[in-house]
This record gives structure tokens, sequence and C-alpha cells, in this order.
């Protein structure tokens, strides 16, 4: 593991003791492994017209073209064009498109991986459809198995191979599940051999935000219903997903939901996290085959559905709030009127962001960018943008639904000295629970 | 064989063959690919695909509000051109007759004069998009041999067109020899270049309409 | 017989006077595109002008161009100036026939060495050593070299002499050629039509007889003076043609209204002749005033062009023929390109290793 810088002064990490003529054989091989139609026609789509750089907080905020998303993609598009397309025989024959070269996989690390939270933004714009954020996370899988992945987040896919959790061992697990159960004086199930209900955690919820723990168990109990964590499958988060190790991913899937399913649990309840959202909704059937036989729910979605469902109701706090919406719940997920039920219920008035629901910006932290301190002055420019959309709407509270989003925009905040609080739903519910 | 006559006759043959041979290349060698199929449960009803394929095209057609002001000249003169061009090609009475000869049907056409004028603002339209691409550090990094060679091959129909209605620069014959024979160009050319965008817009689209629509979520 | 009289004398004994001999000149002039001062030019020139040679040659022809030439409604100027041309040897209109005639030519090309006129009509045929056409059991080809050779100019009349005509017209089976590509050594006018409008002709003699020199020629040797524009440039439908309203067919709505006639297969944008303006039977009418496109008569290869009814903007040859052969030879390779990226990706796929337990 070492830090580079190409000849053209790129910065990059590479892993592992292999030949360059392997690392992009490898790498070069699983790309193309996984493409199908779809993404074929997609690749052959683009026409160059730009407007994808209009969509992306990183070239708004830089105005550097190399920012372009499209223009992240651009080896495995040539490695596509050679190897994959219609054309790609005569494309080698008569030398036109030309060889990917390991430079070039060196120089792209830090377009695929410091300026792209894979957020669908620019998907959202570009007029011929090209899902360029799907792209990016496929182009990942080449990095990865070349092992040119930012050296942090092939750190986290080491401890997380070891220990299943970037966080905690297993074993420590329920002693920090205990810890929180009595700082917080809330009941938590831990390892209950069967219950309706699997939780599973965020990395941060075992190390900073430790309250979410009770915060859940808290609402749980007030239901009534059978639930409980599980040392034998606790982590939502897929590094996997993000950093492009796909055989990681595929582990790391199965894990919480065979977990699931052996306690006799009809529901997967996830954390307020991003990603883990992705892979275990909308990912999970790849290695299944077909839609496993458990519900899985994001909590946004839990909290909403029970509030509407009457299992629980809140107190109305009245007062103003915003809310950021996590990239790859809403825009990508689907979920954009839960969190707002949950607010409304909370007595809110909703002062929306200029760019609010699947057209949010990123909170510039997704993908493991908030991750990479390489990355952190690209991120704190394009926080710029999140902080005058907050000031603009002037609301008292600013809320969000994923523990990544909240860190990336406290740091970021603290970066800026911004005096901002950025909230948690789970949060908010837990402690306005009616009754109390 | 004088020019015309190569161009009416075996110029218009080849060209075409070879534009549909490269065309059911292209096309077949994507569409015979291993389509992903979404096992995971969709968000309420599934919801049929070509439902799906429709609606992300339809909604395609107009940017979201919040990118309209950074991408207007995309955006307008995309349109100025693509409907200009539309115009041209498909109501102006010889370029009916010629679809008719190929495929047996006709429809009204406009009047020849307002073509006339439509045709030189589609001229227009292209030089601005090539100014623009000229002039765009995003586009001048992202743009490769084939965006100059399809603006060439889709302006010189377009110029030789206008040259022969007001028969500047050459006798009329030999204008419209150039123009049929820039047509023939445009069909050799298509089936290798960006111009595919036509056809493969469609799925590609749909194909983002019917992930997100899956999610419950929208393109 | 030599003639001693210049034109203008002879003019003067018809009874034509000095005023109605500049008008006419004007009117040439004029119709030749000449400058105003030409006008007296052409006049003064004619006056003095000496009875011209003419030796008109007929190969493979209808007679047609002949016709159009003797069309004459009331004796007129051009007919008068034609009567002051020696037509020396003229199968048609000739009174003498056989050895006779024959003689009539030999004696006029020797008379009149290196100054008379050979103005020929139908093309030349030159399969099988030129028998498809003879006359006196000679080749058109020997009796055409043996002509020109002392003769001023060529005129080839009709589109077949100019550019080898009907006879030349797919699949031509006598190997017909036009004159100027036989005759390379001596200036050739061609007055294509078929037949060419009377005036046109007369016109063209006018000029030679008037100026002593061949009128300005366009790439085709065609006199730019009546061939210089297209009958589209000059149609009176053309309005029509700029505002999109054309005939479907013949005796429809459009058609009976006097639309433009584009779409039956008019070939006026791409043919050069004076029929829209000078008109034919003294003006009365042309083709498309009677209802029917321009044929494009006056071009080479007119009947080659798909039909006259095939509009212009259609391909001339079928395009559907390889179109199948172009989508299976397509079908092919893209179902190829497709297999192979497949065979591939199932390649790297046995290729991974299985993940090790956790």
């Amino acid at each position: 593991m070492t830090a580079r810088v190409t000849a053209s002064g790129a910065p990059y990490e590479v892993q592992g003791e292999v030949s360059d003529k392997d690392r992009l054989n490898h790498a070069m091989r699983t790309f193309l492994k996984e493409f199908g139609a779809q993404a074929s026609i997609q690749m052959e789509s683009c026409v160059r017209c730009g407007m994808c750089a209009n969509a992306c907080h990183f070239y708004i905020t830089m105005q550097d073209p190399k920012y372009t998303p499209i223009y992240k993609l651009r080896p495995f598009e040539q490695a596509y064009s050679r190897h994959f397309g219609p054309f790609a025989p005569l494309f080698r024959l008569f030398g036109i498109a030309p060889s990917v070269t390991i430079q070039e996989l060196e120089e792209w690390q830090r377009f695929l991986y410091d300026s792209c939270n894979m957020c669908g933004r620019c998907t959202l714009a570009c007029p011929m459809g090209i899902d360029i954020a799907e792209l990016v996370k496929e182009a990942r899988h080449g990095m990865y198995a070349a092992g040119l992945v930012p050296d942090r987040l092939e750190l986290m896919d080491r401890t997380t191979k070891k220990w299943g959790s970037p966080a905690t061992p297993p074993e420590d697990f329920a002693d920090i599940v205990n810890e929180a159960a009595e700082k917080y004086g809330v009941k938590i199930n831990v390892d209950l051999p069967k219950a309706d209900i699997l939780v599973t955690v965020a990395p941060a919820e075992l190390t900073e935000h430790t309250k979410a723990l009770a915060d859940i168990a808290k609402i749980l109990n007030r239901m009534g219903v059978s639930w409980t964590y599980s040392s034998g499958g606790f982590e939502a988060s897929n590094i996997g997903f993000i950093n492009g190790d796909v055989e990681l991913q595929e582990k790391m899937t199965r894990k919480i939901i065979d977990r699931a399913i052996e306690i006799g649990a009809h529901t997967l309840l996830l954390p307020e996290c991003g990603h883990a959202y992705g892979a275990a909704r909308w990912e999970s059937a790849r290695w299944y085959g077909k839609q496993p036989p458990i519900s899985i729910l994001h909590m946004m979605e839990f909290l909403a559905e029970s509030i509407n469902s009457g299992a629980i109701s809140v107190k109305p706090i009245g007062s103003t709030a915003s809310f950021h919406d996590p990239c790859q719940v809403v825009r990508r997920g689907g979920l954009k009127e839960q969190p707002r039920d949950v607010l409304r219920a909370l007595g809110f008035e909703i002062k929306e962001l200029a760019d609010h629901g699947p057209l949010a910006f990123c909170c510039g932290g997704g993908g493991g960018v908030v991750s990479c301190a390489r990355a952190d002055p690209l991120r704190n420019r394009a926080f710029e943008i999140k902080r005058r959309q907050v000031e603009d709407a002037g609301a008292e509270h600013f809320v969000t639904g994923c523990g990544q989003c909240r860190i990336t925009l406290t740091m970021g905040a603290k970066h800026a000295k911004w005096d901002k609080k950025t909230e948690s739903l789970l949060e908010l519910v837990a402690d306005n629970l009616e009754g109390e | 064989m004088d020019l015309l006559e190569v161009a009416r006759g075996p110029a218009l043959q080849v060209s075409l063959a070879i534009f549909v041979f490269g065309v059911t290349w292209r096309l077949l060698g994507l569409l015979l690919l291993p389509w992903r199929t979404d096992h995971s449960e969709p968000r309420g009803t599934a919801p049929s695909a070509i439902v799906a394929v429709l609606q992300a095209n339809l909604r395609k057609m107009w940017p979201h509000k919040t990118f309209v002001r950074a991408t207007v000249f995309q955006f307008v003169n995309g349109y100025v051109f693509h409907v200009g061009l539309a115009i041209v090609v498909f109501l102006f009475a010889p370029h009916i007759l010629f679809i008719k000869s190929l495929f047996g049907v006709t429809w009204p056409a406009l009047p020849s004069n307002l073509v006339y004028a439509v045709g030189a603002i589609t001229l227009f339209s292209l030089i601005a998009g090539l100014l623009h691409r000229l002039t765009s550090p995003v586009l001048q990094l992202i743009s490769r041999a084939d965006d100059y060679i399809s603006w060439l091959v889709t302006l010189l129909p377009v110029a030789t067109g206008l040259l022969a209605i007001i028969q500047v620069g050459a006798r009329y014959e030999t204008l419209l020899a150039l123009h049929i024979l820039s047509i023939c160009l445009f069909f050799i050319w298509f089936p290798f270049g960006k111009l595919m965008h036509a056809f493969t817009f469609f799925l590609s689209r749909g194909a983002t309409g019917v992930r997100l629509k899956h999610r419950g979520a929208q393109i | 017989m030599a003639e001693t009289r210049t034109l203008g004398e002879f003019l003067v004994e018809r009874g034509v006077s000095r005023r109605a001999f500049l008008k006419y000149s004007s009117y040439l002039a004029t119709l030749m595109a000449l400058p105003p001062s030409a006008a007296e030019a052409m006049a003064e020139g004619l006056a003095k002008a000496r009875r011209q040679a003419v030796i008109w040659l007929s190969f493979q022809e209808c007679t047609g161009c002949t016709e159009s030439l003797t069309r004459a409604f009331s004796p007129t100027l051009e007919d008068l100036i034609f009567n002051f041309i020696s037509l020396d040897y003229h199968h048609t209109l000739m009174a003498v026939s056989g050895e006779a005639a024959e003689n009539a030519r030999l004696q006029s090309m020797a008379e009149n060495k290196g100054k008379y006129i050979v103005m020929a009509d139908g093309s030349v045929p030159m399969k099988d050593g030129g028998v498809y056409s003879t006359i006196a059991g000679r080749t058109n080809l020997e009796t055409l070299h043996e002509t020109a050779k002392d003769a001023f100019a060529v005129i080839s009349v009709g589109t077949c002499a100019a550019f080898g005509g009907l006879p030349h017209a797919d699949p031509n089976p006598t190997g017909a050629v036009a004159i100027q590509d036989i005759v390379k050594d001596k200036p050739v006018i061609n007055i294509p039509g078929c037949p060419p409008i009377p005036d046109v002709m007369t016109g063209t003699v006018a000029h030679i007889l008037s100026f002593g020199k061949l009128p300005e020629l366009d790439d085709l040797k065609r006199p730019k003076a009546f061939f210089g524009e297209t009958i589209h440039d000059r149609c009176y439908r053309r309005p029509f043609y700029q505002r999109g309203l054309f005939a479907k067919s013949f005796d429809d709505e459009g058609a009976r209204k006097g639309w433009c006639l584009y779409e039956v297969g008019c070939k006026g944008p791409v043919t050069y002749n004076a029929c829209a303006t000078l008109k034919w039977n003294g003006g009365v009418s042309f083709p498309i005033q009677s209802g029917h496109g321009c044929l494009g008569c006056s071009e080479p290869d007119f009947w080659d062009k798909g039909g006259f009814y095939r509009p212009l903007p259609t391909p001339l040859a079928s395009v559907r023929e390889h179109v199948t052969e172009a989508a299976a030879a397509g079908a092919v390779l893209g179902g190829a390109a497709a297999w192979l990226a497949r065979s591939q990706q199932n390649a790297y796929k046995s290729e991974t290793k299985k993940p090790e337990e956790a």
C-alpha cells in the first residue's frame, strides 16, 4: 500500500504485489464480466453534450472539466469499445479503439473515487438517460480487482473481511449494544434466537452515534413487537458495494439476510444508512436469483409506516425543518415521501431546500468519499452548495435519515465554521414519542 | 454517367445497403447481449416495462427545472436543430417523394418556401452547436473525432440542400447531385458513429427508467 | 448554283423593307441575349452575307428535327433566310435522289471547300462495322468522315446527333454514338432537343451568318443563348413549386389547377432549353403548359434517367434489391459479435476463484 503520483501529478494508491500487466488484466476482465445489454446500450449512447457536468456538485463548485461525470468512465468506455461492443473485433483489427493502459487506470482512481459519490444526479440530467452513477459503480469493480482503490477503502475492506464489519468484531458487538442500553436506560434485545424483526446497524452507530441503538430499541419496545439485534448478522453498511469488491458485497448481504431468515424474521430493518439500502433492498436478489423471502425496510420507511399506521405516535415539536435527502435512499431508492410524513407528524413546517427530493444535492460524502482524507478539499468545496441551500431555506432544524450524511454534513459544517447542527430523523422520533 | 446519375443510382444503392448492414450489425450486436433482470421485489405494483420505458422517454424530453438554466444552450439548440431537421426531412415535398419511392407511404408537405426558412435556421443551429463544442471546456475535454465527423456529415446535406435551392456555386444538377451524395455519405457514416443515438436513445432512456421505476423513483 | 447576291439584296428583292429587316435583327439579337448594339451589327452582317452552303447529313434519325425546322405557319423571315441558305444536300427536302444526290453533295464540298457547314441529324452506329445505317451503300461513319473533312463547322441537330439520343438508349443495340464522338478536329455545335425548337436552329445559323463565327457555347457545346437556363428557372408554374403545390397525378385537382408537375416526373430543373420562353408552334405552348412534365429531351441520355414519370428526388435504381442481403449480413455479424462478447464474459466468469470462507 503506497501513495503514489502519476506522471501528470495525479495522486493514487495501489494495493497488492501484482505486476502492472496483471492489474490491467484483472481490471478489464472484472469490468466486462457483468456487462449486459442495458449497460452496453448506454455505453454506446453518449453524444458528448456535456449536460451531465452541470448536475455534478464537484464540477459546479470546481469548474474543472475533468469532473464531468461521463469523463469519469473513459477508460472503461474504452475497454467496452475495444472488447465488448458490436464493432469490437473491427476496432481491434484496425487499431481504432486504443488499449487501456495501467497509467490511465492510475490517473482515473481519483475521478472514480475522490470526485464521485455515485449519487446519480448526473443520471437525471443526461438526455440519453445514461445511468452514469451505476456505471461508475461497475467501473469500481474493475478498479478493485486491479488493486487500485484508495487505501482507506481497502483497509475497511480487509477489516470487514476479518470482522464481518469495519467497526467491530462480532464478539464485541453485544458488549457495545449492552453499554448503550445501560447508558440510555433502554432495554435492547441482542442475540435472541427467534424474532420477527432483525435490526441491523451502520458502523457509526457502533462508534459515534450509539444513541441510535437505543432509539430504535425504544420505538420497537413501545410497539411491543418481537425484535432483536444479532451478533451473527448486524452489519448493514456494505463496503463491497462501495469500493467495488463484489465478492465481499455478496458476502455481507448474505450474512444479514441469511441470519434474519435463520431466526424466523419477516422483516430486516436497515439503519439510517444510504448504501445499506441499495445493497440489501435492490441488489440482494442478484445473489439469490430472486427476491429473498423477507421484507427489507429502511429506517425512514419503517418510521413512516409505523406512524402512518398508528403503531406509534409522536408529539408535535412545531417549528420549521429542512430535510437532506440521502441519495441512495431517495433519488436511487424511491423513499421521497416517507421522511416528510415523519416530519409532518412531528409538527414541522417543512422548508424545502432549493434542490430537494430526487433532485437534492448529495452531501458530498457518499460512495466512500468521506472516508478518504485525500478528497477532503473537494468535499469541503462541494459542501458550500448544501450550506447555501440550508441557509436560504432558513429553517430551524436540519434533519436527515442517513448516518454517513450526518457525519459528512457535520464535518463540513465544522470545516466551514458553521454552527448548524444536522439531526437524525430516528432520534427526533425516539425523543418525541407520545406518552413520555 | 453524369454525377447526378451516379448519385441517384449506384451511390444511393450502395450507401443505403451499407446503412442497413451497419445498423443491423450494431443493433443486434447490442440487443443480443444478455439482458439483466432485476429480481428484487418492486416498490408497489410491478410497473409494466413498456409503460416505464415510454414514461422515461417522455420525461427525458424536458430537463428538470433545476438543470434548465445551466444547460439551456444544449436544450434549446438541441431542439431547434432536431425539430428543424425533422421538418426539412419529413415535410419537404421532394423528400416525401423520396421516402414514398422507398416505403410507399406519403403525406402532405409544407409550403416549400417555409421549409427553406426552417432549413436556414437548422443550418445556423448546427453552426451554433459546433461553436459551442469548440468553446466549452467540458466539451473540449470529452469530444472526439466522431463528434466532428458526425457534425460534418449532418451539416453537408443541410448546406448542399440550401445551396441547391438558392442555386449558388454550381449548376442545379451538380448541386442536386452533391446534395444526394452528401446524404449517401451520411448513411454510410451513420451506423459507425454517434448518429446511432437515433436508435439507441429510446432503450437507453428506457433502461434507466425501468430501473428507477422499479424502485418507486423516477428518471 | 452559285449565288452572287448578298442576303440584303435578296431580301430587298423579296419586298422586305430595311425597317422590317432591322426590326428582325433586333429580335434575333434580343433572343440571343446579345447587347442592343449587336442588333445593328447583326443587321449589317446579315445584309452583307453571301449565300452559305449547307450540307445536311441524316443518319439514325426519325426526321423529326427536319419536321420541326420546316414547321411554318406563315412565311417568316426565318424561312427566307433559310431559303437564302444553299441547302445543297438534304434527303427529305432536295429534289434529286440517288447518284445525282450524292454528286450534288460532292460538288458542293469541292466548290465550298473550307466554307460549308455540315448539319447532321441522327446518331452514327458503330457496331459491326457500322452496317446498321448506310446511305448509298456506305456507312454513316464513312460519310461523316468524308463530309466533315473540309467543313467550316459541324452542327449536330437534335439529341440523337448531339448525344446519341434514342438509338443510344439502353441497350444501344447498334452501338450508336454522337457526332461529337467522331468529329474531333472541327468546331462542333450541339443543338439538342427531341426535336429542337425551330427558332433555336435558325437563330444559331443566323448568328453564324451574321458574325462569321460560332455563338458562345456551354460545356456540352450548346449555344448558351438558347441552352443557358433551365426550364425550371423560366417556367411559369415556378411559384407553385416554391409554395409546394403539386399535381399528384394527371387530371387530379392540382393538375387541373395548373400546379407544378414535379411530382409526376417533370425534369425541368435539370433540363437546359428555351421551351419555357420561346415555346413551340410559334409560341403557342410547351409541354408543361399543356399539362405534361418536361422529358428533359435536350439532355444526354434522357431516355435512361429512370423514366419520364419518375420524379427527380427518387433513386434511379432499385434500392430494395440489396437491402435484404445487407440486413442479413448485418444480422450475422451482429449475432457473431454478441456471441463473442458473451463467450468472453462466460470465460471471465468461470475464471473467478471461489471466495474463501470467512
